[in-house]
């Protein structure tokens, strides 16, 4: 058994009767869709003709959505259907960046993620999906791919068909007979604000009801192409906007100042061999547990359903690494504790295990974001390799800058500054040189390139630029070299940390101005 | 396939610690029950199930909450068609909890539109209507306060006694939108003998209509589409029209057996993006196309040689044309070739922009599909120009060359398809002629020249005591909407009017009486339409009251099972006729008595099982299931009466008609008594067509006599918006504005929020070029001037219409004023009417669409502002002098909005709509005809009265 659709292109008049009979099947709330029709135009007159593509879940056969969710909300059913539970959903929108097809939406209702789940219910006793059922044309097939005497799997074998982008690796099951390549890509026929019967003036979704505006629409940087004909998108629905929005740098952020103090200070300890004076090594280990408890809250915060969190340690998908780092950020907890503890007890052997194990899962801590946004193959931005090696930047940078206040804050000797001062000036320097390669550097797709394009000189430029670039990095490496003054080096390490911040905002953002579908 | 997720050691441990919720535990044990095997799957469950089904919640899942539902059928109600719906009756709630297709539904075939699906936010709708409203100040003041039905029925029927019994009969009217009732009406207003009935076709259909009608007495076509081989829609039934899906069905059902589409359309439309031939004609040039499709088709000898030569009266054609001439066939194609001589390709090309070169290729693929040739055209051009009937003319006129009249996979008389009802108890015609709904100046309109009603008031020719407008809005629908204001607000005009409606308009708000009335899984009704090559007949039925009945909970009255008071119109009517008449001294009573129990009121029930029980075919095929023919319908909810229906002109004459009568030896016209009963064809005695020569009528003595000789024959008649009449350099463009969408039907599609979130704007099509040249850019406003006043909208520049139009689809651009009720917020902006002297209107947008509160969760949820642009108020009447048609398309002039304008402002002087309104009655030929007659007799008319009354004394 494995179940898939077909639409059939030759068939389909853009009626939007799908649309409404899931939208009723479902009780699908106003603003989000689990299936749609896009309406696209090309050519000039009289050589001109529009394109109806129903979009939708296409039950991929490897769902990174499946994979993202840390606590298996979403799963793969061994006849193929990629269903949802509601129920177990915490609503931390990792799927809808994991899903590179736009499938995903927050229930306004349940504040959890929904998408087509091929009317499991229905199948459950032998009907079709609704929009099956409805379809005027029976433009839209169902049924079992693997059934070589059905329709289904008579028309992928006999039709041309295509799938929407297949160099993800997700192996969709929605196969589309005479499918419009200019429709199935989401970056042919950019947004518009306005669309011939709709126009979308409200956050939806996870915005819905909040007195959001739309989503602002990336003006496109480049003119269209001069050659093939005029492609223009005349309807959608409406965008769902950035669901990560400040809560998800803000946890990166605190993570990175916990993570960073602590192998800063690791660093000082094991590796230069420094002596601190114990107030700062109170300090910094309460940084990082005062930290570590607003990385918490933050990843707390960002949920839709933050009832749930505990969800994430009591109903796990170990592969997620949302699951992965809960417990790696649970471990560094622990053993900042056992510092604490050895410490406060004069037990030095736990001491200095504490300081190894702390330092270990601090650094795990600092980089797993990375392999977290790296499975969100919907944004592929965040597919660079460089992303683990700007992760932990950032986590020095942010320790660094932190450690630095403390020692100002505490009075430490020049050494110690100095040495922590090479450490910022080396870390600046590298961190500008990871940015400017990631943003000026040649991307695998064009959707990642457009998202470098947003932070360049799109919508982003001016946080970047001025917040991150200037203020947050060029700035504070300016000043750790050149000053000496310890208020002008509090300035750079208080530049330096919001940088971290501005620096993870335009990485979260820009990725997801770029539409899925 | 059943799965279930399995917990992990983890999650099973939490959850037995009750440290999160338990998602695995068994369920109540209540199971679904199987449509079918595991593996397969169907659309619906079967109907044996109907009655007691169970099935799994969808927003639970995949927590197993099983609920138990009584499938109902019922019919849509948003559009014409009457697609089949199938309710879920929720039997806890006793709610409708989803409406899907009925699969038993001949036409739908239970496959509908997003419409079909949406009827359940109409139902739910949260401002609608649930209890009788009587206005409280001035009519149009926004007062009002909740009466009882009671009250209503006897204020009303008290009013209509005294009408009628002082001859003032003429002064009832019932004004229907959305039809329906398919012979319940002809029984209503006979038994009052009330010429009362008037509708919207004249804003509709009256082209395409009297186009058809010349030809063949029928006045709609009923394309085979899924038999053809090509299809030539002047139409965009994969979107729009009558009947949407169910034509949609079977035309791409036809592509994909290798048929080709070809559409004309100026704007490019869902389509016409589907066609193989997109025509983008210029509007009002279609009849050229298609006279120069028929010149190829005569010249290339590729017409149907038989079918001419048997069906048309070119007999007539040479006698008149040509005295003298051997009456031949030769002489009669001799003949054709010259009368089209001028409509070349080119000459075609030049008058609509369609390139040559395709309409003769599109010509000669017609010729080759010879009676597998089917066509359609319904609005769309027919209902936008002067002489728009000349369009359907002049399509019919390719099926008649190709002998593709009446033929599989070609185009049939509509009335073949239509299943016409037998009530209980027929009454004698009315002996009234109302000239408020057939005036004289029309006597070949088809039908009621409705939209001009409020210029005849103003003109006092006569006054309305009682009005009943039911599902109809022509304060915003028709053209000229603020006329339309001026007379519902004179009570020296109308005197009563009551507004039967399932929901707040913008007509309803100057109304005497809001009338709550059902929606179509709220009301009884039967309806036929010609979707295909059949005949089948569908039962609307009140879903809640049959599911009590089913339960053994009768109720006695529809309103009992429905929200509210909400009742339906059937039962009104009867409970309003008994009283009319209480005594039964008028006559009338007794037309409502049940033909069951004698001398008592008729049920809503009986009424229909009369009708079932007379209806060929369904007694025995419900008695091959053991049911009655009522629990039958009430059961499937359709019955196909015939299927395959074809060539019925060549059903055989009742031999009793035979006996006695005469046959024309020119032209094998049988006659007895004097009329014509059949015709003679290849020696056999046809029944022919309901022409006087019951052939096809290429050259129509109709036309001469009713003094319209220049059309006795199919031809081109320049539109009021012809090219020459246009100057673009000051700006001036046609605008076509009657488009639809696939998910809006006028404003009878209004209170569903599925539908308003996909279609809530309607800005003005412009080609990019033309845009170009004024500096109009996309999203720009511009003030669009008609003849009467202005409306101010956006712009939407695009390639998708032909230079030199404009189009503005018309659903959108609803509207309330601050002191009517709440209605339709989904998309009804809010607005403020001002009147600044004699009949300058001013209405201004003082909030568009905005998020409410309400019991609704999603209303606080709307992500849209654009409510759109009310244009149709700014268009003055435009009657076309014979078929009556409003002539929809406008001559405008459009520029960048003026400083102070504002999106969606509206401006219209009713004087001058009132001066164009007499231009356009200027140009009508008006009866009396030969012998002193109103009308043809011949010529179809609905609720026909008296034949009495045809002879104007």
């Amino acid at each position: 058994m494995n179940y898939g659709f077909v639409i059939d292109a030759r068939k389909c008049i853009g009626c939007h009767a799908c649309t409404v009979a899931c939208k009723s099947e479902n009780e699908v709330p106003l603003g989000v869709n689990r299936t749609w029709v896009k309406y696209v135009e090309k050519g000039t007159f009289p050589d001109t003709r529009r394109y109806f593509t129903v979009l939708r879940c296409n039950h991929c056969a490897e769902p990174p959505c499946v994979d993202i969710c840390p606590v298996e909300a979403l799963q793969k059913r061994p006849d193929g259907i990629v269903d949802f539970d509601g129920r177990r959903c915490i609503g931390c929108k990792a799927c809808a960046q994991a899903c590179p097809y736009n499938a995903l939406y927050i229930d306004p209702d349940t504040h959890t993620s929904a998408k087509c789940n091929y009317c499991a219910h229905r199948k459950e006793v032998g009907l079709q999906p609704a929009c099956v059922t409805v379809c005027p044309q029976q433009a839209i097939v169902s049924g079992d791919l693997d059934d070589p005497s059905g329709k289904i799997a008579a028309l992928v074998a006999g039709e041309q068909t295509v799938v929407r982008k297949p160099e993800k690796g997700t192996s969709p099951k929605l196969y589309y007979i005479n499918g419009d390549g200019a429709s199935l890509d989401p970056l042919q026929a950019p947004l518009q604000e306005e669309y011939h019967w709709s126009a979308q003036s409200r956050g939806v979704g996870h915005f819905a009801g909040k007195g959001k505006g739309a989503p602002g629409i990336e003006k496109p940087a480049h003119a269209a192409p001069k050659a093939g004909p005029k492609v223009r998108r005349v309807y959608d629905i409406p965008s769902k906007g950035a669901v990560w929005g400040w809560e998800v740098p803000a946890y990166v952020t605190a993570k990175a100042v916990s993570s960073g103090v602590f192998l800063v200070f690791f660093a000082l300890l094991a590796i230069f061999r420094q002596q601190l004076p114990a107030s700062l090594e109170w300090g910094a280990w309460s940084l990082s547990l005062v930290f570590l408890a607003l990385t918490g809250g933050f990843l707390i915060k960002d949920l839709d359903r933050p009832d749930r969190f505990s969800s994430v340690m009591l109903r796990p998908q170990f592969g997620s690494w949302l699951v992965r780092g809960g417990l790696t950020i649970t471990g560094y907890g622990a053993f900042l504790a056992l510092w604490g503890g050895a410490k406060f007890l004069q037990l030095p052997l736990i001491e200095t295990v504490a300081l190894w194990g702390g330092a270990l899962f601090a650094l795990v801590t600092a980089i797993y974001t990375a392999f977290l946004f790296g499975a969100a193959k919907g944004r592929d931005f965040w597919q660079s390799p460089m992303l683990l090696l700007h992760m932990l930047l950032n986590s020095l940078l942010a320790g660094g800058s932190a450690l630095l206040l403390l020692g100002l804050g505490t009075g430490v000797s020049p050494e110690l500054s100095g040495l922590l001062r090479q450490m910022l000036v080396v870390g600046f320097g590298l961190h500008i040189a990871v940015m400017l390669i990631e943003l000026y550097g040649k991307h695998p797709s064009v959707a990642a390139e457009r998202a470098a394009e947003i932070i360049r000189e799109g919508s982003l430029k001016n946080q970047f630029w001025a917040g991150s670039f200037i203020a947050g990095n060029l700035l504070p490496l300016i000043l750790t070299i050149t000053a000496s003054d310890p208020a002008m080096l509090a300035l750079a390490a208080l530049l330096g940390l919001s940088g971290v911040f501005y620096t993870e905002k335009v990485w979260v953002q820009a990725p997801q101005r770029i539409p899925l579908s | 396939m059943s799965y279930t997720h399995k917990p992990t050691v983890i999650e099973a441990i939490a959850e037995k610690l009750h440290l999160v919720p338990d998602l695995h535990k068994e369920g109540d044990g209540r199971k679904a029950m199987r449509a079918a095997e595991d593996g397969a799957e169907i659309s619906c469950p079967p109907p044996s199930q109907w009655d007691n089904w169970v099935e799994y919640d969808s927003k639970s899942w995949p927590e197993r909450k099983a609920k138990e539902y009584m499938l109902v059928p019922t019919a849509c109600f948003n559009c014409e068609a009457g697609c089949g719906l199938l309710a879920y009756v929720d039997k806890e709630t006793m709610e409708i909890r989803k409406l899907m297709g009925n699969p038993h539904h001949p036409a739908s075939r239970g496959r509908n539109c997003a419409k079909g699906p949406a009827t359940l936010n109409q139902i739910q709708d949260t401002d609608r209507v649930l209890y009788p409203m009587k206005r409280a100040g001035k009519r149009g003041d926004g007062k009002w306060e909740r009466v009882s039905w009671d009250s209503v029925l006897d204020d009303i029927a008290g009013r209509m006694r005294k009408a009628i019994m002082e001859g003032r009969n003429n002064e009832i009217s019932y004004h229907v939108g959305r039809p329906g009732n398919d012979g319940f009406m002809e029984w209503i207003l006979r038994a009052w003998n009330v010429d009362g009935h008037n509708s919207h076709t004249n804003v509709c259909s009256s082209g395409a209509r009297f186009g058809y009608a010349i030809w063949e007495g029928f006045d709609r076509p009923s394309p085979d589409h899924a038999n053809a081989k090509f299809i030539l829609l002047v139409s965009a039934h994969l979107e729009s029209g009558h009947y949407f899906n169910p034509h949609a069905q079977r035309i791409i059902e036809a592509r994909m057996k290798g048929a080709k589409l070809a559409v004309l359309d100026p704007r490019l439309s869902n389509t016409a993006s589907m066609s193989d031939y997109w025509m983008p004609s210029y509007p009002g040039s279609e009849p050229a196309v298609l006279l120069a499709m028929a010149k190829v088709i005569i010249d290339e000898g590729l017409y149907n040689r038989d079918y001419l030569e048997n069906w048309v009266n070119w007999q007539a054609y040479l006698q008149e044309e040509y005295p003298g001439t051997p009456a031949t066939f030769e002489n009669f194609i001799e003949g054709l070739k010259k009368e089209y001589a001028h409509y070349t390709p080119e000459y075609a090309s030049k008058e609509s922009g369609v390139d040559a070169a395709m309409i003769v290729d599109v010509a000669r693929k017609i010729g080759a599909a010879g009676t597998q040739f089917s066509t359609h055209v319904w609005r769309s051009a027919s209902s936008g120009n002067l002489g728009g009937w000349a369009v359907s003319r002049t399509l019919h006129f390719l099926n008649v060359l190709t002998g593709s009249v009446g033929t599989p996979g070609g185009t049939s008389p509509s009335a073949w398809n239509k299943f016409k009802p037998h009530v209980h108890a027929e009454p004698k015609p009315q002996t009234f002629w109302n000239p408020l709904h057939m005036p004289n100046e029309y006597p070949l309109a088809h039908f009621e020249m409705s939209f001009l009603l409020p210029h005849f008031l103003k003109e006092g020719r006569g006054k309305l005591d009682v009005y009943f407008t039911r599902v109809f809005n022509p304060v915003w629908t028709y053209p000229d909407g603020f006329s339309w204001i001026e007379a519902l607000e004179d009570e020296s005009k109308i005197g009563l009017h009551a507004a039967l409606t399932p929901t707040w308009s913008e007509t309803a708000y100057f109304a005497d009486y809001v009338l709550p009335m059902g929606h179509s899984a709220e009301r009884h009704d039967i309806i036929s339409y010609e979707t295909h090559a059949g005949k089948w007949i569908a039962f609307r039925q009140p879903v809640l009251r049959t599911a009590l009945r089913r339960m053994g909970k009768p109720v006695r009255y529809t309103w009992e099972a429905n929200p509210g008071e909400v009742w339906e119109e059937d039962e009104f009517w009867i409970e309003l006729t008994w009283r009319i008449d209480p005594d039964g001294s008028l006559g009338i009573r007794q037309y409502c008595m049940s033909p069951y129990r004698p001398g008592e009121k008729i049920t809503i029930e009986e009424y229909y099982r009369y009708i079932f029980e007379h209806t060929a075919g369904l007694p025995e095929a419900a008695a091959a299931e053991g049911l009655t023919a009522f629990d039958y319908m009430q059961k499937y909810g359709a019955f196909e009466v015939e299927s395959n229906v074809y060539n019925v002109h060549e059903k055989a004459v009742p031999s009793a008609d035979l006996e006695g009568a005469s046959v024309d030896p020119e032209n094998g016209l049988i006659v007895k008594n004097g009329k014509g009963v059949g015709v003679e064809v290849g020696g056999k005695a046809c029944s022919g067509f309901p022409t006087p020569s019951k052939k096809q009528e290429f050259w129509s003595k109709t036309m001469v006599e009713w003094k319209w000789p220049e059309y006795r024959m199919p031809a081109y008649i320049k539109s009021h918006i012809h090219q020459e009449t246009m100057n673009r350099s000051n700006g001036e463009f046609v605008l076509v504005p009657t488009f639809r969408l696939p998910v809006l039907i006028h404003s009878r599609s209004g209170n569903a929020k599925w539908l308003a979130e996909i279609a809530h704007r309607n800005p003005v099509w412009i080609n990019a070029a033309d845009a170009a040249s004024l500096g109009i850019e996309n999203g720009e406003l511009i003030r669009v001037n008609t003849d009467i006043g202005f409306f101010v909208n956006q712009a939407w520049v695009t390639e998708g219409i032909r230079p030199g139009v404009l189009a503005c689809s018309h659903h959108i651009g609803r509207w309330r004023r601050q002191q009517d009720p709440e209605a339709n917020r989904w998309a009804a902006n809010r607005v403020n009417i001002s009147k600044e002297g004699k009949g300058k209107w001013k209405m201004r947008v003082e909030e568009n669409i905005q998020p409410y509160e309400s019991s609704d969760a999603d209303s606080s949820r709307i992500f849209w502002s654009d409510g759109g642009v009310h244009q149709n108020i700014t268009f003055p009447v435009h009657p076309d002098p014979i078929s009556g048609m409003h002539c929809w398309h406008q001559k405008v002039r459009i520029g960048k909005a003026r400083e102070g304008d504002r999106y969606g402002d509206v401006f219209v002087d009713t004087d001058r709509s009132f001066e164009i309104y007499k231009e356009w009655l200027a140009m009508t030929r008006p009866a009396p005809g030969p012998n002193g007659l109103r009308r043809p007799l011949w010529l179809n008319r609905p609720f026909r009265p008296d034949e009495k009354t045809y002879y104007i004394a």
